[in-house]
């Protein structure tokens, strides 16, 4: 079994987070690993069910996210998380939770410009946020925090869905959350390597 | 006429015994002890041997079953680090480079029967035959082919002893070594009776474990350690004299260990000398590891005397620039670990500090450490954090040692000046008339 990771989608709406995701997570099953795919659209109809958008309830529903991920990382399972998550500090909080259950972060900015995403417009969000009928809309009438250091930043106003889904899975391989042809899958699951570590550590090997 | 003039195909037996010094394995034909060794060396030949730098059991026979110094097989310790992102792993099988011994006896369609030599886990297929080492933790999972799980577990193998139990209580670590023995000279037995092999060799690690944790009894006398120490040797031996008979004659007997041992004076911890000498930093009180190193570091070190410059463009945090200012760095560190001394005799602990272009060289030369230093005997280089002195007596009590491994070869005499333990793959292949690889170091020593 491989080591957990997540790769953390951040950018504004229709800035192609989720469609950037769908080529991600086609490279990841590639490898034959299982892989999760949090929406954060799809996450709001369950266990963030009832949260709205003011600060306090972005902040716990992204904290939320943060959480599962956190778990499937525990247990070596890779995740794509593809939400808006506008605020640094919580993102930062995900990061903590996510490597303190022995997973990897990989953050993804997805940065566009708003004229850009005006124009773009897919679902027509902008469109109402602009004439009110949308309250904290982020970019709009809310605010975004962009990341300080993301571990990827996809230019989506330049770069095709392809170029930046490269970039990411280019990122994957680099920090050895995938595997190149050749190289093998780490020999030991999280307990094995405690039992081992344990026996090196009695022959003064650790 | 064929038929008659047909001679039995030529095999091969290897007995390795891990850590078993040359000058110990003399001193007690001398002296009468190993009654059935002695008579081996009227049939045979039996030289001191080099290891390989750093002498530890997973680089030697890793050294051993590929003919390569470490750039070419990759192995460089139990423990490893990549370093960006950084991380430390254990070398395993999976990060062995060259092709073994088994596996090109195995292209050539001999058939082998491979039992706990270091860094097989996990088991790769061969054409015969593979017991995993002591990085197995599931004998499940250490065995080739499945097949011969069930055996085992009916016979009630063990992949190796509790070495906890050798720092905390003696009695019971001489039980349970010699209970894992007798198992594996059974195991040994069964395999070696009951498959087709043109290639059989037993790896016997409790020699290393009980040099490990007796050694200081067994060289004071100790009333009560010393003869156990003593007939565990004795088991040994006569396994020896055993085995060599059921070798046929136009087969080959080789005997050999993988580095020598002497007694511990001191453990001595090259991280804290780094933290001292100021080339070490960390960014937090209390450091559950090297990934808690400040991105100041400008040299780290793992176990036993490997010292990484923290280079930029190399390592994650890296501060060091590659060119003038990594070469002055390592410069310094030549100059300065030889003056470590041991704070309460002032005895010298480096013997010698090597640059690693001086003693590999390879494609994997770039996994090597930048400076490794090899210690006087008696001082055991650790690389523990959170210690608050540079040396101290802890519970292990033998350290290996480079130049008194041994080899023992039955009806050949052992040839070459600088005999090491690299030599042994292409000895094999050569006694098996199997073509020796170009990229291989070793030399056919017969």
């Amino acid at each position: 079994m491989g080591k957990g990771f997540t790769v953390w989608f951040t950018g504004l709406s229709g800035s192609g987070k989720t469609a950037i995701s769908k080529f991600v997570e086609k490279e990841i099953l590639k490898q034959g690993r299982e892989v999760e795919v949090l929406d954060g659209d799809v996450v709001r109809t369950h266990i963030s069910k009832g949260l709205g958008f003011s600060k306090e309830d972005r902040d716990a529903h992204i904290s939320r996210l943060g959480w599962l991920a956190s778990r499937f990382s525990h247990y070596g399972v890779p995740v794509i998380t593809a939400a808006i998550s506008p605020y640094k500090d919580i993102r930062n909080n995900c990061r903590q939770m996510i490597t303190s259950a022995g997973g990897i972060m990989v953050e993804v900015y997805c940065e566009c410009d708003l004229d850009t995403l005006i124009k773009r417009d897919v679902k027509g969000l902008y469109k109402k946020a602009i004439a009110g009928e949308i309250k904290n809309f982020t970019g709009v009438s809310d605010p975004y925090e962009a990341p300080d250091n993301p571990e990827v930043v996809c230019d989506t106003a330049k770069e095709t869905v392809e170029e930046s889904a490269q970039k990411v899975i280019d990122k994957l391989y680099e920090l050895g959350c995938l595997k190149k042809e050749g190289e093998t899958e780490e020999p030991y699951s999280e307990a094995e390597k405690k039992e081992i570590d344990k026996r090196l550590e009695a022959l003064g090997y650790l | 006429m064929a038929l008659f003039s047909k001679k039995k195909k030529k095999r091969v037996v290897v007995i390795g015994i891990d850590g078993v010094p040359y000058t110990f394995i003399r001193k007690h034909i001398d002296s009468g002890d190993f009654p059935n060794f002695k008579a081996l060396l009227e049939k045979g030949d039996f030289r001191r041997m080099n290891s390989v730098m750093p002498c530890i059991s997973s680089v030697a026979w890793s050294s051993y079953m590929t003919g390569c110094n470490p750039a070419k097989h990759n192995i460089y310790g139990f423990i490893d680090r990549k370093p960006n992102p950084f991380d430390m792993f254990i070398p395993t099988s999976v990060n062995m480079k060259a092709p073994t011994l088994w596996q090109i006896l195995s292209e050539n369609k001999l058939r082998v029967v491979v039992i706990n030599v270091p860094v097989t886990y996990p088991p790769k297929e061969v054409n015969g035959v593979l017991i995993a080492d002591f990085l197995a933790t599931d004998l499940r999972k250490a065995v080739y082919p499945q097949s011969v799980f069930d055996k085992l577990d009916s016979i009630g193998y063990r992949i190796d002893v509790d070495a906890w139990a050798g720092r905390k209580d003696k009695d019971k670590f001489l039980e349970d070594i010699n209970y894992t023995i007798d198992k594996r000279i059974e195991t040994a037995y069964w395999l070696f009776e009951s498959q087709k092999w043109d290639f059989f060799q037993l790896h016997i690690m409790s020699t290393d474990r009980i040099n490990h944790f007796l050694w200081e009894e067994y060289e004071a006398d100790d009333p009560k350690y010393a003869p156990q120490f003593l007939a565990f040797y004795k088991k040994i031996d006569s396994f020896l004299g055993e085995m060599e008979k059921k070798v046929s004659e136009n087969s080959e007997f080789i005997v050999l260990s993988d580095h020598g041992f002497c007694s511990i004076k001191k453990e001595v911890f090259t991280n804290y000398w780094l933290e001292k000498e100021g080339y070490l930093k960390f960014s937090k009180e209390k450091r559950s590891g090297l990934k808690d190193m400040s991105p100041e570091t400008k040299v780290y070190s793992l176990i036993p005397g490997r010292f990484f410059v923290n280079l930029k463009g190399r390592e994650q945090f890296g501060s060091v620039e590659p060119g003038a200012e990594y070469e002055k760095v390592r410069d310094e560190l030549i100059e300065k670990l030889p003056t470590m001394t041991d704070p309460e005799t002032g005895n010298k602990i480096i013997r010698r500090v090597y640059k690693r272009e001086e003693i590999y060289s390879g494609p994997h030369f770039e996994q090597a450490a930048d400076i490794i230093a090899d210690p006087q005997n008696g001082y055991d280089l650790k690389a523990n954090l959170n210690q608050d002195q540079l040396a101290l007596k802890g519970s292990l009590e033998g350290m290996h040692t480079y130049d008194d491994a041994s080899l023992y070869i039955r009806s050949r005499q052992i040839i070459g000046d600088s005999l090491w333990i690299a030599d042994l793959m292409p000895t094999i292949l050569h006694l098996l008339g199997v073509n020796i690889p170009e990229h291989v170091d070793g030399k056919v020593a017969v």
